[in-house]
């Protein structure tokens, strides 16, 4: 049976510039990978060509058994791609209570009426339920990061697509953060992470996959990768716990 | 966070708040007020109400389609043209009597509004906006060459067909008030139902973020796609009804960007864009400098010019959003609470 992701030979240019250069990647179904490169790597951009924001330069992308890579990104997470952003885009003029609903509403396509009951959850379990009125472009950078997660949750994922959410998080914060995930990695979603929090990425995911200027680095068992004299150059300076 | 499974808190959805019901009380008196007003207001009075009606519904189309969809159009006279046209051609060249010519006037403004979609929708911003207002010019020249529609020159709705309105001239002023009214109301209820829809969750959702908006589901495209459509069936309805009142019509008047878009693009700018209640303020500072002001002639433009560019300065989400930030003081309740119990 096909992979539950399969990323083939995909490459994007912006320019003169390859950000992603021949990549393969895939994700069963139930698995959490963590995704590691330095800035610059093709990271985000990795994330945006299997979302469906960009259109690829050259290969493919398939959910399951079906090709993806023509789709619309909408059409993408309604087949079970939800994704959160680097960088926060709430809408910023409705409550929170009305960015999650909204997730629930066109994501997972249910009627309104019976997805409020899933946000209400959705809002406790990343600790929003106290700020549910609250217009989305009022909440603290933090706040706008767990709003991402609620919202994407909402959709129903099969895949959850983390770009970089523990950035700025206190010990404690990150620590309930990991639980969360790993809730949501228990509840059946299968996960790709993107974190340069390389404990909060170990505790969660079963595989590493490292990526540098848009190329696989490594791949495998998160120790290994992290021992691996390539990606030790490449991390000089930042310790694997 | 906290992954507990304890039951979830009690708690219930709220779709209206205390001003939400100030809101639906003042416009019940309001309408009733204007249903009355042909049996103690004057001609005058008629003609004004049944202006500042379409001029609002022009303006939460605008709206609808800017403040919301992002599709800022400068083209929409393309519509009210259209519709102007259409009456003219239904009602005397097809024999089509006024009223049906109406409703067919604004489906004619939605079928030629597909291929014009076709055109504008591969434009983006800027050189949408240009697009549209393109578009709306190829459509005036494309009217002046019709010599059956009186060509460049323009014609007058012969009297048969003004008479098929009504027999006396109070009878023709109290039809096309109504219809005025009807068109004014409703084009309000159909924005505010909408807004209040789950497909309101998305045309908001769009309006705050785009990208955010596909990452969860929503095709914007369609969602676009509906609004303009939506809006050149209701302006064409509207330019049908205005030039059936006008009972003259010629393509330089009814494809004209100042009367029937930038005037709507004050209005909506003025009184807050994104939201129902900004066109509402938009058109009462619009009628109210124009009451005061209009026998002043250039000073009247210079001042209206000045008071754009202060409020768009000052406050950029316009007079309403001012206030709505202030005081969360919302007359249409389009949005969704969560009360925990």
């Amino acid at each position: 049976m096909a992979p539950l992701l399969s990323v083939e030979h995909v490459s994007k240019n912006f320019g003169a510039l390859k950000v992603i250069d021949d990549l393969s990647l895939s994700l069963e179904a139930g698995e959490a990978l963590g995704i590691l490169g330095p800035n610059g790597a093709g990271k985000t951009t990795l994330f945006n060509l299997i979302a469906g924001d960009l259109a690829v330069g050259a290969g493919t992308i398939s959910l399951a058994d079906r090709d993806i890579t023509g789709l619309p990104a909408y059409a993408r997470c309604r087949l079970g791609i939800g994704r959160t952003y680097q960088i926060p885009h709430p809408f910023g003029n409705m409550t929170v209570f009305e960015n999650v609903l909204a997730g629930a509403a066109f994501g997972a396509t249910r009627r309104e009426a019976e997805s409020y009951e899933r946000c209400v959850e959705l809002m406790r379990l990343t600790n929003l339920l106290s700020k549910a009125n609250q217009a989305a472009g009022k909440l603290t950078l933090l706040e706008r990061k767990r709003l991402e997660l609620a919202r994407a949750l909402a959709t129903d994922p099969k895949i959850l697509l983390l770009d970089e959410i523990a950035g700025g998080l206190t010990d404690t914060e990150c620590q309930l953060l990991i639980e969360t995930v790993r809730a949501v990695h228990a509840s059946g979603v299968s996960i790709v992470w993107i974190e340069h929090i390389v404990h909060a990425l170990i505790a969660v995911v079963g595989r590493l996959f490292v990526i540098n200027f848009g190329q696989k680095l490594a791949e495998g068992d998160p120790r290994a990768v992290m021992d691996s004299p390539q990606v030790q150059e490449v991390y000089m300076g930042i310790e694997a716990e | 966070m906290s992954a507990t499974a304890a039951p979830l808190p009690a708690f219930r959805i709220e779709r209206s708040t205390r001003t939400s019901w100030i809101g639906l009380a003042v416009a019940a008196v309001a309408i009733v007020v204007l249903i009355s007003l042909p049996w103690w207001g004057g001609e005058d009075d008629l003609r004004l109400i049944v202006e500042i009606c379409y001029t609002i519904a022009l303006a939460q189309l605008w709206n609808l389609l800017a403040g919301y969809a992002g599709l800022v159009s400068v083209g929409q006279q393309a519509f009210v043209g259209i519709g102007g046209y259409a009456l003219f051609g239904l009602t005397i060249i097809a024999g089509v009597p006024p009223i049906p010519a109406v409703a067919l006037a604004g489906a004619v403004a939605a079928i030629l509004a597909v291929p014009t979609a076709l055109i504008v929708f591969r434009l983006r911003g800027a050189y949408f906006a240009i697009g549209t207002w393109v578009v709306a010019e190829v459509f005036s020249e494309v009217t002046g060459l019709l010599p059956d529609l009186g060509a460049g020159t323009g014609m007058s709705l012969p009297v048969a067909v003004s008479r098929a309105v009504g027999e006396t001239r109070f009878e023709r002023e109290t039809v096309l008030y109504y219809m005025g009214l009807v068109l004014g109301i409703g084009t309000v209820a159909a924005v505010f139902a909408w807004l209040r829809s789950r497909q309101g969750l998305a045309l908001t959702a769009i309006r705050d973020s785009e990208t955010a908006a596909g990452s969860i589901g929503v095709n914007n495209d369609r969602t676009k796609y509906a609004v303009y459509l939506l809006a050149a069936l209701v302006t064409g309805m509207l330019g049908a009804v205005i030039y059936l009142e006008k009972l003259r019509i010629s393509p330089d008047a009814a494809f004209d960007v100042i009367d029937w878009t930038a005037d709507v693009i004050f209005i909506v700018v003025i009184g807050g864009i994104g939201s129902i209640e900004g066109p509402f303020i938009g058109a009462l500072v619009f009628f109210g400098l124009r009451y005061f002001l209009a026998d002043y002639g250039a000073w009247y433009m210079i001042l209206l010019g000045a008071v754009a560019v202060v409020i768009m300065l000052l406050a950029r989400r316009g007079l309403w959003g001012l206030l709505a930030d202030r005081y969360d003081i919302h007359f249409f309740p389009v949005r969704r609470r969560v009360r925990l119990e």
